[in-house]
């Protein structure tokens, strides 16, 4: 019944014992890391701040883009690259524009349709046998003025 | 969102750990500061909006990928296999670890007055078993103890499991502990 507990202990100790032995040495590369030679510091120092300078500039950059400004020269807030919605907003009257269009020409199709189905259903309709409108006595009396 | 000190202040804090980490994985004192510097500026280029609390592990991930990004440059596949690969211990668990380990915790010092060591040779001796640590072993060491990452973190930014983290940490404390009680180095 023993056994499991005594073996969690001793796992237990010999974690505790590597994290002291870890931690030992640790702080023996940390004496050691602060000794770094002089050049290697000043190197350091100049990478460190070349990158505190790009994230300077990075912010200044956004900062930037997040004023937009507008026809008329009016700067306006909240402008940004990074809204996805704008991106979307930017090509919605394109879309908007195409498919008026389809529907124009489309609406124009069927109005001829319908104006040459008139046309057809009054020939047909008619008392006239539409014949007559080869005959060219017929068209010759429709071209003269009506007499008395 | 880091400030600009924040910044300022953690890339002071890590800078000399971060190049002394390069420098044992790549063993090129120039190329460490390379890229060193790469990773400052990714880290400040791409993450700088982040919190500070978020940079020391963002920080040890873009190190450690442009450490990668080095050996890729440098065309040595072999040799990154080789290192980043071996996950043997090495030698037979022929000693009492325990009691070595128990004996090491303290301060280091040599064994003997007539062989007395130097406080500089021994954090030479340290620095260079260090060194020879397989790499995964070695880095998992240095992030757990050194950058103080908790397990997860570390596993994290090895892309590996919590479980080969205690492992690679286990077996480079031994490994360290064998060679410092063979060098004569005892508290």
């Amino acid at each position: 019944m023993n056994e499991p507990t005594t073996s969690h202990r001793n796992i237990a100790s010999r974690e505790a014992l590597e994290s002291r032995f870890a931690h030992c040495i640790v702080s023996y590369l940390n004496e050691n890391v602060q000794a770094v030679p002089h050049d290697v510091g000043e190197r350091l120092r100049f990478a460190r701040e070349r990158a505190v300078e790009s994230a300077r500039s990075r912010r200044v950059a956004e900062s930037a883009q997040g004023v937009g400004i507008t026809a008329s020269g009016t700067a306006i807030l909240g402008f940004s690259r990074s809204h996805w919605w704008l991106r979307v907003a930017s090509v919605v009257p394109l879309v908007a524009l195409v498919g008026g269009l389809v529907l124009i020409q489309d609406w124009q199709v069927r109005t001829q349709i319908s104006v040459a189905a008139e046309v057809d259903e009054a020939l047909l309709g008619d008392d006239l046998p539409i014949n007559a409108y080869r005959d060219p006595g017929f068209t010759e009396f429709l071209k003269a003025p009506p007499s008395e | 969102m880091a400030t600009e000190k924040e910044l300022t202040d953690f890339l002071k804090s890590v800078e000399k750990r971060a190049w002394k980490r390069a420098v044992y994985a790549v063993r090129d004192d120039d190329a460490a500061l390379d890229i060193v510097q790469d990773a400052m500026i990714r880290l400040a280029e791409k993450y700088a909006d982040r919190p500070a609390a978020e940079l020391p592990p963002l920080f040890q991930r873009i190190l450690s990928n442009a450490t990668m990004d080095w050996f890729r440059r440098q065309k040595v596949k072999n040799q990154v296999v080789r290192n980043f690969s071996d996950f043997e211990a090495g030698g037979g668990e022929d000693f009492d670890i325990l009691e070595t380990l128990e004996a090491l915790g303290g301060p280091l010092q040599s064994e003997s007055a007539s062989d007395l060591v130097s406080r500089a040779q021994i954090l030479q001796m340290i620095d260079a078993e260090v060194a020879r640590l397989p790499a995964r072993q070695r880095e998992a060491f240095l992030l757990r103890y050194w950058e103080e990452l908790d397990v997860a973190e570390t596993a994290a930014s090895m892309g590996c499991s919590e479980g080969s983290v205690k492992t690679h940490c286990s077996r480079a404390v031994h490994a360290l502990a064998k060679a410092l009680q063979a060098k004569g180095i005892t508290t």
